[in-house]
């Protein structure tokens, strides 16, 4: 789920911060620049871990900043593919699931990768929700908004921005990860702490 | 250079070609969730509700809300050394390893979807492997037990 990297870049310190320790400066200067950004094929940074070297601070003609080229770690969130995480529900609409890990939620569910086979209600309790329902032979397994939802990384994919965005368009978001919940263990924790007891009562 | 993407509140964003300048070195390892929350302890983050006295930004703070509530509150560097000693048996890939102690599957079906031909590689051996996992890392019983050692870690941190 999180990941290292390591990064080289020439940051410029503005001249109001010259009078403070420099790894300091720097360390501030970071963390406004990357802390919850996303970086194309990194992933969204968390924090930033450790400054590795600070070298440099040349100031060019004409400008106040300083400029230093630092080499630093940061902590990236950047699932694998394939790698099960634990998330909640944010949205339920036809067109499948919205789910969010709190610091992260543009994780989409679309339908084909929902449990097979299964349908929708709408939910009486939310305007333009629906509620899947997952069926097997023992009834109906339901997708509801309390439980845990454990769901498998099929893609990542990091849009370009758009030039034009479309009016009334949703928010844009740099980084978009798909979610399989269909497979044996996925899906609302409580799915299968009912199919485990069902299982322990057989013999 | 820096562009704030589309309209609304939406994260900002560091370009493609920018970020392709900058990385030296994309994967420079892979971190636990415990690590991560480890991490994020020692910055001063904690359970204290005002929030005001460590120096976290507030997307920070959003990590260390989900990293609590998962398996990695309960967890230490020690435990974690003693479960990878005792699944090296398994023969399971460095993902996978990792995604279990992410997840701590309480049950086998939820480690068949973390394991790959979990049936084929493991056969019974998954069973064992619960085990261990149960052992190694013991659901918390009471919550009251769990509240108490989060803080005495985050103190240890702060010293």
């Amino acid at each position: 789920m999180f990941y290292l990297s390591r990064i080289e870049h020439k940051l410029r310190v503005p001249p109001d911060l010259h009078d403070r320790p420099i790894e300091e400066a720097i360390k501030g200067e970071l963390q406004k620049l990357f802390v919850d950004k996303v970086i194309a094929n990194l992933g969204l940074c968390i924090s930033v871990y450790d400054i590795r070297s600070i070298t440099g601070g040349f100031i060019f003609p004409s400008e106040g900043s300083a400029t230093y080229t630092v080499v630093f770690t940061l902590i990236m969130f950047r699932p694998f593919v394939g790698e099960i995480i634990a998330a909640k529900l944010k949205e339920s609409n036809v067109n499948g699931l919205r789910l969010s890990v709190g610091f992260f939620d543009d994780i989409y569910v679309p339908v084909h990768l929902l449990p097979d086979p299964c349908h929708h209600v709408p939910d009486s309790a939310r305007r333009d929700s629906v509620i899947w329902i997952w069926e097997i032979m023992e009834g109906e397994n339901f997708i509801d908004w309390e439980d845990e939802i454990r769901f498998q990384v099929h893609s990542i994919t990091y849009p370009p921005i758009p030039v034009e965005p479309p009016k009334d368009s949703k928010p844009f978001s740099p980084m978009v990860i798909t979610g399989s919940i269909n497979s044996d263990g996925l899906g609302p924790l409580t799915w299968w702490n009912e199919a485990e007891l069902e299982v322990t009562e057989e013999p | 250079m820096r562009t704030d993407g589309g309209s609304g509140p939406s994260r900002g964003y560091l370009s493609g070609s920018w970020a392709s300048i900058l990385g030296l070195e994309a994967n420079a390892g892979p971190l636990t969730n415990f690590e991560v929350l480890n991490f994020l302890k020692s910055k001063g983050a904690s359970k204290d509700p005002t929030r005001v006295l460590a120096d976290l930004a507030p997307s920070e703070y959003k990590v260390y809300d989900y990293l609590v509530g998962t398996a990695a509150s309960n967890q230490t560097r020690e435990k974690i050394d003693e479960f990878l000693e005792k699944c090296k048996k398994f023969d399971l890939a460095k993902a996978e390893v990792l995604n279990i102690l992410n997840i701590r599957p309480s049950s086998v079906v939820e480690t068949y979807s973390i394991i790959e031909f979990c049936d084929q590689r493991l056969g019974d051996g998954v069973e064992e492997l619960m085990q261990i996992v149960e052992e190694v890392f013991p659901a918390p019983s009471t919550e009251p037990v769990n509240e108490e050692t989060i803080n005495e870690a985050a103190e240890t941190n702060e010293n």
